[in-house]
């Protein structure tokens, strides 16, 4: 297949929108697609910046050679996915050894952290603001579709007897520097949804909270990651282990944001220092004989918190400081391999089609998994009154399975409707559902 | 051991013996058969009362009201769940029920006192006491009694989740179909009490027995006999609150002393007979049947096989034991030993004005063996130039298809000769370097070795002592910042450091390292030169010298770096290639044991403790991984952890010994604790596929290699040097 041909092919599917230069081109352009959880992008708003050029986004031209730096790790967007989907699945399954197999969170911040430290070569509150403009717009979409199924069903100002504060709460709906309020019980719609629905809702805003106020400090962390590396790397975790000694009342609004900080600050600080190349200084052999110690000492201060259910043990999202610390080992190791894949490994090239839309859907995908979850009970409950269903698929009906299967068809449901919002934050052509199409042949070239 | 030889491809190390893509399942199906029986072993083990963890009581919110109100028996099965149903024991009705058995010291007198009143009773026994006494489970069914499940292990089910739930029922189901073909519906909680005790916790657990079948049977009547409160106080317990009530007692036949409890039943059956009573199971009780059920087919095959395996299991763990006692007292000796003749090494050749002899000015022949090194070999002869000792070097380029030679002549050394010669394997070229070698001090290395400029000088002057044949240097890894390669730093360095000193204080060296050693020629051919009869030709030619009564000694300061593979898969190959070369050479030179004179010496003192460290001791290695897995499941995990770290604390001061002997940084170390589980695990596969090689197919080897070219040298004896 020639040039031209593929080029045709590729604007074809493209709605004949981009001017395809060459192979190189759709190849990067398909790869490139920049979401809101990894600003790698966004050079782009500076056209006129030298380096913008390799990490141009879609519609810009892009030169035939691929330079190392504007190709997009691969193995980064493996772990940005990855981490998603063991998001969706733990709030499905609540299996308490699915976050010790893969910490989520962890991995998601120090990633955030790295780029953070990358985009800083420039002003920072350029990038600041530009950090900004990618995170709220969908929550504010998010916000605006569950403030109002909240407030129509049944929340308002004199839910918790103080209008005026209910009110002034609702700014964080905006920037949310503390948790955004929500209503902790509501009819539930006439009994379809839990009474707690909104409360399920809403457990992904807390991630927006924290990287709200990583993004705000990331300047002065930075500086200091610079200055002093391994002291900056130790603070966070030393700051957690003081916040959960028990000595320091952990209720109300700043010291949750406190706690969260400092449970992943060491994550996000370890991105950084890697930007930063830190990690490359010092011999290789360090970081993997040091892992296996943070992470011992991670499982050890697990095992020994207190638990809610002990039928179900001690679950690493319940316990902040192991959490730090478990993450942080993770996060090291991950760090550690990196192995910087500029296109995927053979057994991975399947999944290109799959990462790559996560990848630039991952805010949308964040913030409406909880939604979807929460729907499907209603959805699952019509299934009940179906006498075939009832008679014969029983099994299927009471599997936990089930309601994960039906959160993947909302959850697409959910990117189709709110997922442009992202493109438009990122300036960016919205696009319906950025799924890249491969080229015949590619791979082998 | 550390040793070194170069990571190449050549004729001596044939195809079959790169390792076979099988190679990890016997290794690892061996250790996890020792593991399954391990479990199977801790279980049986599992004494009752063993599991101390126990769930405080909390609320009773979710308790429906008729359960904590009821009788003692809760059926929550099926389309009970929600809604379940409660049954008393009829008036004039005594079930009575003995927890925790059956114990092969008090179930059977108590069955004895049961047969003779005539009473029929149920026994709630745990899956971990029915495979230790199945007699007596045969004995329980076969008197008519009941017979009810109490899990395996006797935890608290409150504290873990339905994994471990059905685990616990699923494997007590499979012993008791194992020793008496039945299975039991009637199951009782550890730890529980009567129906009004249950709790928020502790209530999920009945709903969960309830949905997989199971009719859950609490008391009315606990009668604490397991405080041993005395006869009189077990049998007033005993009596029912009300005149005509019928009740569930519950007695204990295991756990401890049980003589209280034996002598009050019989009181406790003619006091409650006096009062009208009759005594019935639960099965009986209800109405509903025995609880007990026959069962056939693979169910039972299953069961029984489980049983046999338990018991075997049983057998088999004081071997292991001792097994482990055996790897301790080797490893703990083995480090004393090196403690202390190391310690006695570097006493007395650290003394001022030591000397093996005069010192050796003469000049010596360097031979660097080569095949395909053109990354390093430039490094290696120039490394050489700078050396302060008067030497020649003679390259052998052993067939190489890459550019060596080129660049070799290239390079244009004075003191370089250049032979080349047919790919012919490493003996051979190192036999060709020493024919045309002029001087009577001959140094080998490798050819990716570099020498630092008094490594030669250092090496050669043990050879003041005419007695000296043969000296080993001091290899050390140059590529030591990345995992693999600090973990053969901390090798190396302990290698050379603590097990070539003890061995050169023993006198019985069994290894001149490939990459730095220095031999008489008058020695190398009293032996017959380098021989290829094994895969480890340097480990061979050291035996060799030994029984020809040569003296072997280390000279720690003639330094050669050296590059040690970079992967895992290369390390597997060096270590299967070294450790079967051992295994060839002791195997060569096995007649040594019976000799007379200084062979006799070597075979008697050296053998063995080659067998010993380098055979048998890396092939038991493990197990201390394995006790301390066992013992954090089964036994006490912070003893076991202890235990464990113990070994490693040990491990690491010996380290940290030798790296201060070696005055190496000691940074290094912060690896050692992954390192020594890898390594323990690499060399037990290694070895085990060493002697599956050596036992199966290894006679093959034993005959000399297929030549590929014509007989001899190459004449084309090329002199590198320009003039």
């Amino acid at each position: 297949m020639n040039t031209t041909e593929r080029g045709t092919f590729m604007s074809a599917a493209e709605r004949g929108t981009y001017v395809m230069a060459d192979n190189e081109t759709v190849q990067l352009r398909t790869i490139s697609v920049p979401e809101a959880f990894v600003r790698r992008t966004e050079h782009l708003d500076k056209p006129g910046r030298p380096d913008a050029a390799p990490d141009a986004g879609p519609g810009a031209e892009q030169p035939a050679a691929p330079r190392a730096r504007g190709v997009r790790d691969r193995y980064l967007d493996l772990l940005r996915a990855l981490a998603l989907v063991r998001v969706v699945i733990y709030h499905n399954f609540g299996w308490t050894w699915l976050p010790l197999v893969f910490p989520s969170m962890g991995v998601m911040f120090a990633l955030a952290g790295s780029l953070m430290a990358r985009s800083l070569s420039r002003p920072a509150f350029g990038v600041i603001r530009s950090r900004l403009r990618r995170l709220l717009p969908p929550m504010w979409m998010f916000g605006a579709v569950v403030v109002t199924a909240m407030i129509l069903d049944g929340w308002g100002p004199h839910s918790e007897g103080h209008p005026h504060w209910w009110w002034g709460k609702l700014a964080f709906w905006v920037l949310p520097l503390s948790t955004p309020p929500f209503a902790g019980t509501v009819h539930g719609f006439s009994g379809h949804l839990p009474h707690s629905w909104a409360e399920q809702v809403v457990v992904p805003l807390w991630y927006l909270r924290a990287y709200l106020w990583y993004v705000l400090l990331s300047p002065l962390m930075l500086k200091l990651v610079r200055r002093v590396p391994w002291v900056t790397l130790a603070v966070p975790l030393v700051l957690s282990a003081v916040l959960n000694s028990g000595l320091v009342d952990q209720s109300g609004r700043v010291m949750e944001t406190a706690t969260d900080f400092t449970t992943f600050g060491a994550c996000w600080v370890l991105g950084m220092a890697h930007q930063e190349g830190l990690l490359r200084r010092i011999p290789q052999y360090v970081v993997p004989s040091l892992a296996p110690l943070v992470l011992a000492a991670g499982f050890w201060l697990l095992q020994r918190a207190p638990v809610d259910d002990p039928r179900i043990g001690p679950d690493l999202e319940a316990v902040p400081l192991a959490q730090a610390v478990w993450s942080f080992g993770c996060v090291m190791l991950l760090l550690h391999l990196s192995p910087s894949w500029e296109r995927w490994p053979k057994p991975l090239e399947r999944f290109n089609g799959v990462i790559t839309l996560l990848n630039s859907r991952a805010v949308t995908v964040y913030l409406w998994h909880c939604v979807a979850l929460v729907m499907t009970e209603p959805l699952i409950d019509q299934l009940w009154n179906n006498h075939f269903a009832y008679a014969h698929l029983r099994w299927l009906l009471t599997s936990q399975w089930f309601p994960l299967l039906v959160a993947i068809p909302l959850i697409v449901l959910a990117l189709l409707l709110f997922g442009w919002v992202e493109d438009a934050a990122a300036k960016r052509r919205p696009r319906l559902f950025p799924y890249p199409r491969r080229v015949k042949g590619r791979r082998r070239a | 051991m550390s040793r070194h030889q170069r990571p190449r491809q050549t004729v001596l190390r044939p195809r079959r013996l790169a390792a076979p893509p099988l190679r990890f399942f016997l290794p690892i199906s061996v250790l996890v058969t020792l593991l399954a029986f391990m479990v199977l072993r801790g279980m049986a083990n599992n004494e009752v009362f063993h599991d101390e963890k126990v769930a405080v009581s909390v609320d009773k919110k979710t308790v429906p009201k008729s359960v904590l109100e009821g009788g003692p028996v809760v059926d929550a099965r099926g389309d009970k769940q929600d809604k379940p149903v409660s049954y008393t024991v009829p008036d004039k009705t005594i079930v009575l029920t003995f927890d925790d058995g059956p114990s092969k010291d008090w179930t059977p007198k108590i069955l004895d006192v049961l047969a003779q009143k005539h009473v029929k009773a149920d026994f709630f026994v745990t899956g971990s006491m029915t495979t230790r006494n199945p007699d007596l489970i045969r004995r329980i069914v076969a008197g008519g009694h009941e017979i009810g499940v109490h899990t395996y292990t006797h935890p608290d089910l409150a504290l873990h989740n339905n994994m471990r739930l059905d685990w616990e029922l699923g494997e007590t189901q499979l012993a008791l179909a194992g020793v008496a073909g039945i299975h039991s519906s009637l199951f009782r909680p550890p730890y529980s009490s009567t129906a009004d005790a249950l709790d928020d916790w502790s209530w999920p657990v009945s709903k969960a027995v309830g949905k997989d079948g199971y009719l859950v049977a609490f008391i009315d009547k606990d009668t604490d006999d397991w405080k041993r409160p005395g006869v009189g106080a077990i049998v007033q317990a005993a009596m029912p609150k009300l005149a005509g009530q019928g009740e569930m007692i519950l007695l204990h036949d295991a756990g401890g002393n049980r003589s209280q409890t034996l002598a009050a039943l019989p009181l406790i059956i003619d006091k409650l007979r006096a009062q009208g009573y009759t005594f019935k199971t639960v099965g009986e009780a209800l109405g509903a049947g025995s609880a007990n059920t026959k069962v056939s087919g693979s169910t039972l095959w299953a069961g029984r096989v489980f049983v046999k395996s338990t018991a075997f299991s049983v057998w088999l763990m004081p071997f292991l034991v001792g097994l482990l006692a055996v790897v301790g007292v080797l490893v703990f000796a083995r480090f004393a030993l090196m403690l202390v003749l190391s310690l006695l090494h570097v006493r007395r050749t650290r003394r001022p004005g030591f000397a093996h002899g005069p010192p050796v000015t003469e000049p010596v022949s360097v031979i660097v063996p080569a095949y395909n090194e053109q990354e390093c070999i430039t490094n290696t002869l120039l490394s050489l130039a700078a050396s302060d000792h008067p030497i020649e070097v003679i390259v052998v380029d052993d067939g190489s298809s890459d550019d060596t030679a080129a660049i070799v002549s290239e390079l244009g050394l004075p003191m370089v000769r250049l032979i080349r010669q047919p790919n012919s394997g490493k003996p051979a070229a190192l036999n060709t370097g020493v024919a045309a070698a002029s001087h009577e001090l001959i140094v080998m290395m490798d050819g990716d070795t570099v020498f630092e400029p008094a490594t030669v000088r250092e090496l050669v002057q043990p050879f003041g002592n005419p007695r000296i044949g043969a000296v080993a240097g001091n290899a050390k890894v140059g590529n030591r910042d990345t995992l693999i390669g600090a973990w053969q730093h901390i090798e190396y360095v302990m290698g050379f450091n603590l097990d070539r000193r003890m061995y050169d204080v023993l006198d019985c060296m069994p290894t001149i390292p490939g990459a730095v050693g220095a031999f008489r020629r008058e020695a190398l051919t009293q032996v017959g030169g380098m021989s290829d009869d094994t895969l480890a030709e340097d480990t061979d030619v050291t035996m060799a010298l030994h029984r020809a009564g040569w003296k072997i000694v280390y000279a720690e300061d003639a330094r050669a770096w050296t590059e040690a593979p970079g992967s895992m898969s290369q390390l597997w190959s060096q270590r299967y290639r070294w450790s079967y070369g051992t295994m060839q050479a002791m195997w060569k030179h096995r007649h040594a044991v019976l000799e007379r004179g200084p062979g006799g010496r070597f075979g008697r003192i050296g053998l063995p403790f080659v067998a010993l460290f380098m055979v048998v001791t890396p092939l038991l290695a493990p197990a201390i991984d394995i006790a301390m897995l066992y013992g954090c499941f089964f036994v006490d995990p912070y003893k076991s952890l202890g235990a464990w770290f113990a070994v490693l604390a040990l491990q690491a001061f010996c380290a940290w010994w030798s790296f201060r002997l070696d005055r190496e940084k000691p940074w290094y170390l912060i690896t050692l604790p992954v390192q020594q589980v890898v390594y323990r695990v690499l060399m037990y596969m290694v070895l085990l596929q060493s002697w599956i090689t050596a036992l199966t197919g290894g006679r093959l080897r034993w005959q000399k290699l297929r030549r590929t070219g014509e007989v001899g040298l190459d004449v084309t004896t090329a002199e590198a040097a320009r003039s």
